[in-house]
């Protein structure tokens, strides 16, 4: 039942962001112009015939129909930078973001993971201070400047998006490991000698799972949101370098159609990660 | 608390620096010396010139004041929208509740620099530089209100639970004098916290927005925009003196991460 209304959710919110985004597209300054008006050589006839086919998107309901009708056949209308279906476009690019994207945030998740039990098992003042120190830091530079810095370095936009998300993980995950550590169970469990390890692993980080997937889904709207930064600037021909071109050149159709389609695989990435999460609970 | 008194006094100072601008900076930060492009620090450029002969250091405190105002303007109005939200969500009843949560969830799904790319788009493209300035903060405030109404909500149904909030309602009080007199006062703190929270935020958007080339248009200056420098290694290399406007906006980041860190009600 909380799956079915989590799904109605995620559908409701994909129309609702279909016809934002429809809107975007209808009002954007330009719509509605056609530069075969311009040619001089068309009789009158030929004219009308193009004003009344732009036309047809005057009526936002109607054009939203439309914008579906096209969209559940897999059209997302052609970008007007790169004179281009939008659809290509995307299919060409994302292998680049996935690959990116997914190293960037296994990575992250596993340099942070990493952190966390060794300074969870090392239990030093001065390693928490230089891990909480070089986290805090990270967190307070620009995406774009730590992408700058991983391809000044040499390293590949997977780096870039890994050293980005690695801060933001780290400390919710830092955060969650030090309260799980202060329940009750395993101040039980630390007194009756049971090693650090097994602590760690069976009563500290076995309780938190529900909490760690929510994160999981949470950083992958991390990971999408750096993916721009980090492709515009590492030169990467992922979605994100996309979207850049599209937003120095103005290419609504492209923004919108990218962005719709994000926000539904991030909304169903969290569907799921809460979907997990709640048959983690319900079977515990 | 030492910690969270030394870091605001210090913002504080850094405010009224970046607010009497035009009496500490040494020059305009349009005014070019066309006779020295790209000068070395020096006793007339302690941060040397651009490549368009402007005073780095006048920039950099003019740019400071643009994003100084406007960060904590839009963080205002985010944490403005998300305490009238979840104030009305929470009072209004269940269904309000629902239909405020998804919009919320809504707004977290979509990336907010991808959004945020798509409705910047629609400005006209001869729109003035301080009109663009505006519009990007304001819609950096309008896409933030999503993550500090959720805390914001939780914190109101906890309210909606006390004692007080109990007696109240069996005294008769109407709805909207619950949520003005007796809620809003207890959520200012969380108010205050989330503020905190979503300013350095801000302010790192437009830093990122800026060096990509998307953020606030020349000639009006920003930190985000001075960082557009940092994108030519071997100049990095040759003038590091570049690197104050991102050091400045690290510390400033900093301070605000310092203010939070030591705030009980930050979430």
């Amino acid at each position: 039942m909380a799956v079915a209304s989590r799904a109605a959710l995620l559908l409701t919110i994909l129309i609702a962001g279909g016809l934002l985004a429809a809107t975007l597209v209808r009002v954007a300054p330009g719509f509605g112009m056609d530069e075969r008006l311009l040619d001089a050589r068309l009789n009158n006839d030929s004219r009308t015939a193009i004003e009344r086919q732009l036309s047809q998107g005057s009526d936002i309901v109607a054009y939203y129909g439309e914008y579906l009708r096209r969209l559940w056949r897999g059209d997302l209308g052609d970008s007007i930078s790169l004179g281009r279906p939008v659809r290509e476009l995307l299919s060409e690019r994302c292998g680049v973001s996935l690959r990116s994207g997914l190293a960037g945030m296994g990575l992250a998740w596993a340099t942070a993971l990493l952190a966390v039990v060794v300074l969870e098992l090392a239990r030093a003042k001065t390693c928490e201070a230089v891990a909480s120190l070089a986290a805090g830091a990270l967190l307070c530079v620009p995406t774009a400047v730590v992408a700058l810095g991983c391809l000044y370095l040499g390293g590949k936009p997977s780096l870039a998006v890994a050293a980005i998300l690695f801060s933001r993980i780290f400390r919710y995950l830092r955060n969650i490991v030090r309260s799980a550590c202060q329940a009750p169970h395993v101040l039980a469990a630390k007194a009756l000698g049971i090693r650090r390890f097994r602590l760690l692993t069976f009563h500290v980080m076995a309780p938190v799972w529900p909490e760690i997937l929510a994160l999981a889904g949470v950083s992958v709207s991390m990971a999408v949101g750096a993916l721009i930064p980090v492709e515009a600037l590492c030169d990467s021909p992922g979605v994100g370098q996309l979207v850049w071109q599209a937003a120095v050149a103005r290419d609504l159709p492209v923004l919108v159609n990218v962005t719709l389609i994000i926000t539904g695989l991030t909304a169903a990435a969290n569907l799921m990660a809460d979907t997990f999460r709640a048959t983690r609970e319900a079977w515990a | 608390m030492t910690k969270r008194r030394v870091a605001a006094v210090l913002l504080l100072l850094l405010f009224g620096v970046l607010l009497a601008a035009e009496h500490v900076a040494p020059y305009s930060y349009a005014t070019q010396f066309r006779d020295a492009p790209n000068a070395r620090p020096s006793r007339s450029f302690p941060l040397g010139t651009d490549a368009l002969g402007r005073d780095r250091l006048s920039r950099l405190i003019y740019g400071g004041r643009g994003s100084m105002l406007l960060a904590p303007a839009a963080a205002l109005l985010s944490v403005g929208m998300a305490l009238a939200i979840s104030l009305l969500a929470g009072c209004l009843g269940r269904w309000w509740e629902r239909g405020a949560m998804a919009m919320a969830d809504l707004s977290l799904s979509m990336p907010w620099l991808f959004a945020l790319l798509a409705i910047r788009a629609l400005l006209p493209l001869n729109a003035p530089p301080v009109a663009t300035m505006l519009v990007t903060f304001g819609l950096l405030g309008l896409l933030g209100w999503a993550a500090p109404s959720r805390v914001m909500l939780a914190s109101v149904k906890r309210h909606l639970q006390s004692d007080f909030v109990l007696l109240a309602r069996a005294s008769g009080c109407p709805r909207g004098r619950l949520a003005l007199v007796h809620l809003a006062p207890n959520l200012l703190p969380l108010a205050l916290a989330q503020f905190l929270v979503t300013t350095p935020v801000f302010l790192l958007a437009e830093a990122t927005l800026g060096l990509l080339g998307l953020g606030v248009p020349e000639p009006l200056p920003s930190w985000g925009g001075l960082l557009q420098e940092l994108e030519n290694l071997p100049s990095i290399a040759a003038s590091p003196w570049i690197l104050a406007p991102l050091l400045v906006l690290i510390a400033v980041v900093g301070l605000f991460h310092l203010l939070v860190s030591a705030d009980p009600y930050s979430v």
